[in-house]
């Protein structure tokens, strides 16, 4: 296992005096200071030769502080447990950094965006359209820059057009969206399609950007912003929070109480044990086959009304503040607790056994939407989507928070990469999560549930990570003056997967789309924040057009290839 | 195939019907449920801590002649229940009111109106009368009452700490003599 001193030593090594300095934070955070002009070398050796995965990348502009702007390249070492950031510091006169993206695929929507909101320009990005500013929004003014007030509103630019991309000779354009169907969410995917196989796809998202981030940075203390966290996604609102809370708590090194850990794993793995009922219900739906959806839908009500008798509501629980958590899971309700999840686990069961056999389904998801392991790993996808192509990695074994170093957890893996095994990964989870839930009622201790928190001193950085229902979520925050962050950064799970769906589509039919689009559980809120595009998969790439026509061709004849 | 299809069917009979009546029979919220959040405007003091922590920031404070106004806009409200978690006098209880769609938006606006308190020293409203009889009460306990109330109660903080700084000065200037 690799030690940060070790890994500061090679970088150090590899990068010389190019490499500046670098600092420990927290428990498992390196923070190594490199130039800007040997970025690209270092991050090659760090995703190439060292395996470890792009998180995001964050932009700050830290002009009133520094006197720069600021990017971190937020990797993480999955088997170390430690999460490296890579800064440079970027010259505001000159603001263009080489980008990291032909090396590193899932660095795609991450730099796109630092240039939407902070200005700050990827040279040499294969696919440098806008990302999360909306159409209309003016050139030339990014809302994320210290300068920009949080509540100004420029005059949109008349006659702006999506920057879509041109659908390849040939072929049909066959649009899903602006609003996806069966999810009732924006966004749009513009299928280029031949007869009836999807050669390529493009996507534009963002129609719902918010712009949360700069209202943390500007208007809401430490202790509003976990609502407006949890707000970023109707599903996993719990995740958002926690994760902000979790952030906080590492930059100020606060230690919140034992009880409060507890509380918020059973919280979360709650969170998951709905999330994915429902996904299992919705992706049932989308094939047309409604027993599934309303089975699993009925059987995850009671998990609605239990989050509502333990926190006041069936979602937005509203539970979370820096340093702990506000309601404590009474001893009384416990009985209720291990009552709904053991009714869960049964019914569940039944459900399983009724449709893992059945063969409508299995022909409708197997060898569908693959995503191969080395595309998964390029791309950088977390969560089920991940450890469903063969990449074992879970936040909750990975980077342990809450009260998982205490839990036994096993985490399933499959490797097949079709939506058939992302389903697979979702169903044994759903029991896994039950577990958890058993072992930490058992575990609970007793306590305090809130840590006392004093000032928090302005300048300090924390980086958490949480296995979301949907993949690892990640939240960045820079401590700030005022009580309140001076740079908020979320990086929901969502976003990587979503940067993976052009491969998944790539040769796969059009009926086939919403499922393999859905098949990602796409939380489309949660990207939203932010900025996002699309790119041509390295999959489709290596065949012109001629061989893909052969190709269809010859499948459509010859039946099975 | 078949087996799946079939168990598929029991199991769909066995479930039955699931969807509860709502709302032509009424549905009671678990205990600790955040509901709308009721304001008792007897309690009420115009602190105004509420509205600082409000997420939405939909509590306000804002003065009107003689009278400081708490502004409570429901339309934006998330029932976090911050409000009833920091309010010092208990004025603020979530209720089990989640049923409160309604076509007229004044049905979701409330407001406590307070008189002002004046400084008697500069005469300039700074707190709520309530307010600075509570803080009476706790600072001087019983005292608080009759004639017997220190001068100083009915000033402003900006006079108490004129006051308070000339008192200090004339210390010095003792111990210079």
């Amino acid at each position: 296992m690799l030690t940060r001193e070790e890994l500061a030593q090679k970088l150090k090594e590899y990068g010389q005096d190019q490499v500046k300095n670098w600092v420990l934070r927290g428990s498992n955070q390196l923070q190594v200071n490199v130039d800007a002009n040997v970025l690209p070398r270092i991050v090659g050796y760090v995703f190439n030769d060292l395996k470890a995965r792009l998180i995001t990348t964050v932009g700050t502009d830290r002009t009133p502080d520094t006197g720069w702007y600021e990017i971190s390249y937020i990797f993480s070492f999955d088997w170390d447990n430690i999460i490296l950031s890579i800064t440079v510091e970027i010259d505001p006169e000159h603001p263009v950094v080489e980008s990291v993206t032909p090396i590193i695929a899932g660095a795609n929507w991450a730099e796109r965006e630092v240039r939407d909101l902070i200005g700050v320009e990827p040279r040499n990005h294969p696919d440098p359209r806008r990302l999360v500013l909306a159409d209309d929004w003016p050139e030339g003014l990014y809302p994320l820059r210290k300068d920009f007030p949080h509540n100004f509103k420029p005059e949109p630019v008349p006659g702006a057009e999506p920057p879509v991309r041109k659908a390849p000779e040939n072929t049909t354009v066959v649009t899903v969206g602006p609003f996806f169907p069966t999810l009732e969410e924006p966004a749009c995917y513009r299928l280029f399609v031949e007869g009836e196989r999807i050669i390529d796809s493009d996507y534009r998202g963002f129609y719902s950007h918010r712009g949360i981030e700069k209202l943390a940075d500007t208007v809401l203390d430490y202790n509003q912003v976990p609502f407006l966290a949890e707000r970023i996604c109707g599903i996993c609102g719990f995740v958002h929070s926690c994760c902000y809370c979790q952030a906080v708590e590492a930059a100020a090194e606060i230690v919140i109480p034992d009880r409060a850990r507890y509380i918020r794993t059973v919280m979360l793995e709650l969170e998951r044990i709905h999330s994915h009922l429902l996904w299992l219900g919705l992706a049932g739906h989308i094939i047309g086959f409604d027993t599934v959806l309303m089975q699993s839908w009925r059987i995850r009500e009671p998990v609605m009304w239990l989050a509502e008798a333990i926190t006041g509501n069936r979602k937005t629980y509203g539970m979370n503040l820096v340093g702990g958590v506000r309601r404590d899971i009474s001893p009384e309700l416990y009985p209720k607790i291990l009552e709904t999840i053991a009714g869960i686990e049964s019914q569940l069961r039944e459900v399983v056994d009724a449709i893992i056999d059945d063969t409508t389904l299995i022909m409708r998801l197997k060898d569908v939407g693959c995503l191969p392991l080395e595309d998964a790993r390029s791309i950088c996808v977390v969560g089920p989507t991940a450890r469903a192509s063969g990449v074992e990695i879970d936040s909750r074994i990975d980077h342990p928070y809450a009260a998982y170093p205490d839990l036994a957890l096993t985490v399933p893996v499959f490797s097949a990469g079709d939506v058939w095994a992302r389903t697979l990964v979702r169903l044994h989870e759903l029991f896994e999560s039950i577990g958890l839930i058993r072992q930490a009622l058992e575990k609970m201790p007793e306590g305090s549930i809130m840590a006392e928190v004093g000032e928090i001193e302005p300048g300090r950085e924390g980086i958490s990570v949480i296995e979301a229902p949907r993949g690892e979520c990640c939240h960045y925050v820079i401590t700030g003056p005022g009580n309140r962050p001076y740079r908020w950064r979320v990086r929901a799970s969502t976003y990587p997967q979503l940067q993976a769906v052009p491969t998944m589509l790539a040769n796969n039919t059009v009926a086939d789309a919403p499922i393999i689009i859905a098949s990602i559980d796409p939380c489309f809120s949660c990207t939203e924040r932010m900025e996002t595009v699309d790119v041509r998969t390295r999959k489709v790439r290596v065949y012109n057009r001629n061989e893909v026509v052969e190709k269809s061709r010859r499948e459509y004849r010859g039946g099975e290839n | 195939m078949f087996s799946s299809k079939l168990k598929e069917a029991l199991l769909c009979l066995r479930a039955g019907r699931v969807t509860l009546p709502y709302p032509f029979v009424p549905q009671a919220p678990p205990e600790g449920f955040r509901g709308k959040p009721e304001i008792d405007g007897e309690l009420c003091v115009g602190c105004g801590t509420c509205a600082m922590v409000c997420p939405p920031r939909l509590i306000t404070l804002a003065d009107e002649g003689e009278y400081r106004v708490l502004t409570v806009d429901y339309t934006r409200c998330t029932y976090c229940a911050r409000c009833e978690e920091v309010c010092p006098e208990g004025a603020i209880k979530m209720s089990n009111n989640f049923e409160t769609a309604t076509n007229q938006k004044d049905d979701l606006l409330l407001q406590v109106k307070m008189k002002l308190a004046r400084c008697s020293r500069c005469n300039r409203p700074f707190a709520t009368q309530r307010l600075v009889k509570k803080m009476a009460q706790k600072t001087i306990g019983d005292q608080g009452s009759g004639d017997t109330v220190p001068a100083w109660v009915s000033w402003c903080p900006d006079c108490r700490q004129k006051y308070e700084a000339r008192i200090l000065g004339r210390l010095g200037d003792v111990e210079d003599d």
